[in-house]
């Protein structure tokens, strides 16, 4: 096998980075062009929140967390709850798949059983990896635990394919996941590889993959030249990367998560867990050791696709499944068990929040110069409306986030516009995104 | 019940071959009731009214007197306050709207679509009576068939496309004859079109694509050098005195590079894939590894990596050539690249031959190969992919399912009795009732059935007159996966019927409509007879659960995990049900009757998604014309299995290749 499977990644990271640099005590590396980068992350649930257990009382600075949000009591002063966003766009007759492929578009996705499938967007993450993403060995990282559902709901019109997907590079091309988190590991080490004769083999397969697709474009029509562009331009990328992949230049930052002393990341097994706490743990992980190394700064991650109806009687009284269960229809138990679902998601975001802070960068740790979104593309379930939508940002963005509040916009305020905010945050400011009117006030530091 | 001027009269014949609407199945709105679907989809006329008798369907409203004039009376009434003037809303004024035809197919389709899901006339405005509505769409569905089919049948669009990841480890697999799975870390394939994942139209490519390919390339051959067996298929030449490494590194390109891009390779191809070799030789790696890193180049090519037939220049259709028919027929029938055989017919121009067609439809659903097919189609058409995945049995409750044993046989009767049906061309209708399945001794048991001579291994088995058993509708893997996790659900089921077997899933409910108070998780589905019973009074949440829980009723002997039982905590099973148009459906037997009765309708929309599969793509208008004429065909076969693949092999959309005229009609949709 040409994968080099039990590489710890300490040492790619110590033969990228420069030796002497590693050596050197912390605040001498601190110059200003070795600030920590931004990272964002956005993760997203699906079936919606128990509404009367999710938004905080009191706003400002002085607020109380809700039964739902309780998970998050020693992170407090880090995150920052926004009530009152809304997802315009994704109003209307159907339930998920809108609200999935819709909820970082903030676009109407086209309704189709595929033939003409298009979100008229771009995800704000890849708003993001666009502008920055060439800074790091992989623009973002697309990560959930369940793969694209099968078929077309033919009951509504859609093909799964959107309930699958909050990441689109482009309106017809939304970003296949990584489910498995072995694989997610090992590609982290990949691109981490320093420039050795792989690489420039790699090139020149990669080469002669342009010249056959060229000679094959000239003899196709215009639909189907469209096609090969797709996996042009996917292979040019890779080109891009691989050549630039251990190159002084970078403006890469050396990370500093990995010095001496700290515990090497254990590989994940090499099959997907099947327990599903299990699984979403070890995704992640996967997530925060990607920032810690700075393999990439932007990533994504669905706890389940659209409609999920994932068993959830692994929890303390629970009997049932995520969608059926967000189905409630105010029964008392019911709503009973999808709290205690909402509040089981809540956790699993915290335990990442609770990773990154205790990964120090310098005074800071990753989470400080993080902005980890939580969130999901309906509020209530049982009514699957995009107002008032379920939404915590954790992380201070490197000092550019004004944590520790719960802020209360007036109703239907975008929620583009706090992905406006955001994309500022980030380094990589917009005039507009999607139906946005404005950066959402109160939230940059 | 508001009368229209064309209901007058209710013996004209009905239209429409319309697959979607519920209606058109199980009788109607408040006693509004059409059949016009069943009508619709019968070949001809005169056995239509066979068909209609046994099916016992109430009497459908006249759509018979409906005519263009009725439809713009309509659209004026409902639709003209937003879609006219100069900036009609969504560009369409009524005023200017033809009659449904093939020059503005897309525009009326798009119309049909909104209205048939109640998204237009928007929340708030004056409505059509869901009898109008449902005359409308039953008319213009008829009318744009006919003028689909009035212009002879067409191929359709065909869009290059990737091979799904299914497809590409079984193809790495044959090309290098590796028992190793070069997909396992590509990302899942959405679905498209007819529901399957080798749809062209959702068969994206992600950067994370192009980084696996490379990487399953050299993993690959890295592991093929490795093996002795595949070694020797693929290097087929060594140098050694007398063979420079040059003349050996040609030997293998030309042996490997037409068996990779499934057709003759270009003289040019095979120089570049030289120069690979070349190019690794020169930095002095061994003549194994050079020649390795050139098949590597092979392998990462779109000429490997989709399906690429060879353009349609002209502006006629024409016969696809020799190579990219042996292609559709083995990504059809195998899933993976042709075979020697398959590659031998290709080159000597016979796979464009009725005949020679035939009998390699018979000779390839007998080869084992056909298993990946089966699996593949009734995975996706039934829905069982989902089981284990998305819709796992409650492991508290259902434990047995968790016996691996178990568990592989639940999974693989429905693919296993399909295969049986492939390879032994038995009628298509046992997929509704069969008196034979495929048992392990484990699954057996789990039936409580007693049967002799059964072990470990899966087999075909007779089943007991009185088993209730036989057919789809009754397999293990079926009845989980239209169950909740905890129990069972007569709505799942009767919705995964209309869906699955009849193609007539029930529309969402309209947004005016105040939840109806089903049934969910925790209820015991007796309750929710009652319930339903009590709810029947708003005619408007009665009008779909009317047709979908009587069905789903039928099957409530056979618990979340498909074993027989008489009752259910305690409670007596009542299995007893009526359809609106007064067909009672008393148990599982008479289920399966009443679905034989509506063969035809079953038939079609097996039929369709076969087609769909076969052709890699979602059906046009026109498609729905090679769909009636290999139902017809498919009749005068007594419903042969082979039959319908045969069909559909032999149908002008997977034989011929549109021309450069066809293309821009279908690109200016």
């Amino acid at each position: 096998m040409t994968i080099r499977r039990h590489i710890p990644i300490s040492r790619r990271t110590l033969l990228r980075g420069a030796g002497a640099s590693l050596a050197l005590p912390w605040l001498e590396v601190m110059s200003a062009a070795q600030r920590p980068p931004v990272r964002m992350a956005i993760l997203y649930m699906p079936n919606g929140v128990r509404e009367d257990m999710w938004t905080p009382e009191g706003v400002g600075r002085e607020f109380t967390l809700s039964p739902t949000l309780q998970p998050l009591a020693d992170l407090k002063s880090e995150i920052l709850v926004a009530t009152n966003l809304w997802n315009q766009a994704t109003k209307g007759s159907e339930g998920h798949y809108i609200k999935t492929s819709g909820y970082l578009t903030c676009t109407t996705v086209s309704k189709t059983l595929g033939v003409d499938i298009n979100c008229h967007g771009i995800s704000m993450d890849q708003a993001a990896a666009k502008a920055v993403g060439d800074r790091t060995p992989l623009p973002s990282l697309e990560l959930g635990t369940a793969p694209v559902a099968t078929g077309v709901d033919t009951n509504v019109g859609y093909t799964r394919v959107y309930g699958s997907h909050i990441a689109w590079s482009g309106p017809t091309t939304p970003l296949a996941k990584e489910i498995n988190p072995r694989f997610v590991y090992e590609r982290l080490l990949r691109a981490t590889k320093p420039q050795t004769y792989t690489a420039k083999d790699d090139l020149l397969l990669l080469d002669q993959v342009q010249d056959d697709a060229k000679q094959l474009r000239g003899l196709l029509g215009a639909a189907d030249k469209l096609r090969l562009d797709e996996y042009l331009s996917v292979v040019r990328a890779l080109e891009v990367r691989v050549e630039r992949t251990g190159k002084a230049h970078q403006t890469r930052w050396k990370p500093r998560g990995l010095q001496k002393g700290t515990p090497e990341p254990v590989a994940p097994p090499e099959e997907t867990p099947k327990l599903h706490a299990e699984h979403v743990r070890l995704m992640l992980d996967m997530i925060a050791l990607a920032f810690q190394t700075d393999t990439t700064r932007i990533a994504t991650f669905m706890f389940g696709n659209a409609v999920s109806n994932e068993n959830f009687s692994f929890l303390e009284g629970v009997t049932g499944a995520h969608h059926s269960l967000s189905h409630h229809q105010n029964d008392a138990d019911k709503l009973r068990q999808y709290q205690l679902i909402n509040r089981w998601h809540v956790d699993q975001y915290a335990y990442l929040l609770r990773k990154l802070r205790a990964m120090k960068e310098g005074e800071s740790s990753v989470l400080d110069n993080s902005m980890i979104v939580f969130g999901a593309g309906l509020r209530d379930g049982n009514k699957h409306d995009p107002h008032n939508l379920p939404l915590v940002l954790a992380g201070r963005g490197g000092r550019r986030i004004a944590t520790g509040q719960h802020l209360n916009y007036s109703p239907d305020t975008p929620m583009a516009n706090l992905w406006m905010a955001m994309l500022d945050a980030f380094g990589t400011p917009v005039e507009r995104f999607a139906d946005s009117t404005g950066r959402l006030p109160g939230v940059l530091a | 019940m508001p009368s229209s001027p064309w209901q007058k009269s209710r013996q004209a014949e009905c239209l429409s071959h319309h697959r979607r609407n519920l209606l058109m199945q199980f009788g109607g709105t408040g006693g509004f009731a059409c059949r016009s679907g069943i009508l619709g989809l019968l070949p001809r006329a005169g056995s239509a009214r066979a068909i209609l008798l046994l099916a016992g369907l109430a009497p459908c409203a006249a759509a018979g007197d409906f005519t263009y004039a009725d439809a713009q009376s309509l659209l004026k009434r409902y639709c003209q306050t937003c879609h006219q003037g100069a900036a009609p809303a969504g560009g369409l004024a009524i005023a200017q709207l033809a009659a449904p035809g093939t020059e503005n197919t897309a525009r009326w389709t798009k119309l049909l679509l909104r209205v048939r899901n109640g998204e237009m006339p928007p929340k708030g405005m004056p409505a059509p009576p869901p009898e109008e509505r449902e005359i409308l769409l039953a008319w213009a569905d008829q009318a744009l068939h006919t003028a689909a089919c009035a212009n002879g049948l067409t191929p359709g669009p065909h869009l290059i496309r990737r091979l799904n990841r299914d497809e590409y480890a079984s193809t790495v697999r044959d090309l290098l004859r590796v028992h190793f799975n070069a997909g396992h870390a590509l990302p899942a394939d959405g679905a498209g079109g007819e529901g399957f994942d080798n749809a062209a139209e959702t068969l994206f490519l992600s950067p994370i694509h192009a980084e696996k390919y490379l990487e399953a390339a050299k993993e690959t051959l890295e592991y093929a050098s490795k093996d002795p067996k595949a070694r020797a298929a693929f290097l087929v030449a060594e140098p050694h005195e007398g063979v420079s490494p040059d003349q050996a590194a040609n030997k293998i390109l030309e042996a490997f590079v037409p068996r990779a891009f499934r057709r003759l390779a270009k003289p040019e191809e095979l120089e570049r894939y030289l120069n690979l070799f070349h190019a690794a030789q020169k930095r002095g790696e061994s003549f194994d590894r050079a020649i390795q890193f050139a098949l590597a180049g092979i392998l990462v090519s779109p000429n490997f990596l989709f399906h690429v037939e060879e353009p349609n220049p002209g502006p006629d259709t024409r016969p696809l050539d020799g190579y990219a028919m042996a292609s559709r027929l083995s990504y059809f029938l195998w899933g993976t690249m042709p075979d020697s055989t398959l590659f031998d017919l290709a080159a000597q121009g016979k796979l464009q031959d009725p005949a020679v067609l035939g009998d390699q439809v018979s000779r390839m659903l007998k080869d084992e190969r056909a298993r990946d097919f089966a699996e593949r189609f009734i995975d996706q058409w039934l829905n069982i992919r989902e089981l284990g995945r998305d819709i796992k049995p409650d492991e508290k409750l259902f434990p047995t399912y968790y016996d691996a044993e178990l568990q592989s046989a639940i999974r693989y009767e429905p693919i296993l009795f399909f295969q049986e049906l492939l390879s032994k061309d038995l009628p298509l209708l046992d997929l509704l009732d069969a008196n034979f399945t495929i048992l392990t001794n484990r699954l057996a048991k789990h039936y409580n059935l007693t049967l002799k001579d059964l072990s470990q291994q899966p087999k075909h088995a007779d089943l007991p007159t009185d088993s209730h058993r036989g057919g789809i509708l009754t397999m293990a893997a079926v009845l989980a996966v239209s169950s909740y996790p905890q129990r069972t659900s007569p709505v799942l089921r009767g919705k995964w019927i209309l869906e699955t077997v009849l193609g007539t899933p029930p529309p969402p409910p309209p947004a005016t409509v105040p939840a109806l108070k089903e049934e969910h998780e925790g209820d015991a589905p007796q309750a929710l007879r009652e319930r339903l019973e009590e709810h029947r009074r708003d005619p408007v949440c009665a009008s779909c659960h009317n047709r979908i829980d009587p069905l789903g009723f039928a099957l409530e002997n056979f618990d979340v995990l498909g074993r027989w039982r008489g009752n259910d905590n305690g409670k007596a099973i009542d299995n007893r049900g009526e359809l609106p148009d007064g067909t009672k459906i008393d148990g599982p037997d008479q289920l399966k009757q009443v679905l034989l009765e509506r063969k035809q309708v079953f038939l079609r929309h097996l039929t369709s998604k076969m087609l769909g599969y076969a052709l890699g793509r979602g059906l046009t208008a026109s498609d729905s014309c090679t769909v009636d004429q290999i139902l017809g065909q498919l009749e005068k076969e007594q419903y042969r299995t082979q039959a319908l693949i045969r069909g559909i092999v032999l149908s002008m959309p997977f034989r011929d290749q549109a021309g450069t005229m066809a293309n821009k009609t279908s690109e200016g949709k």
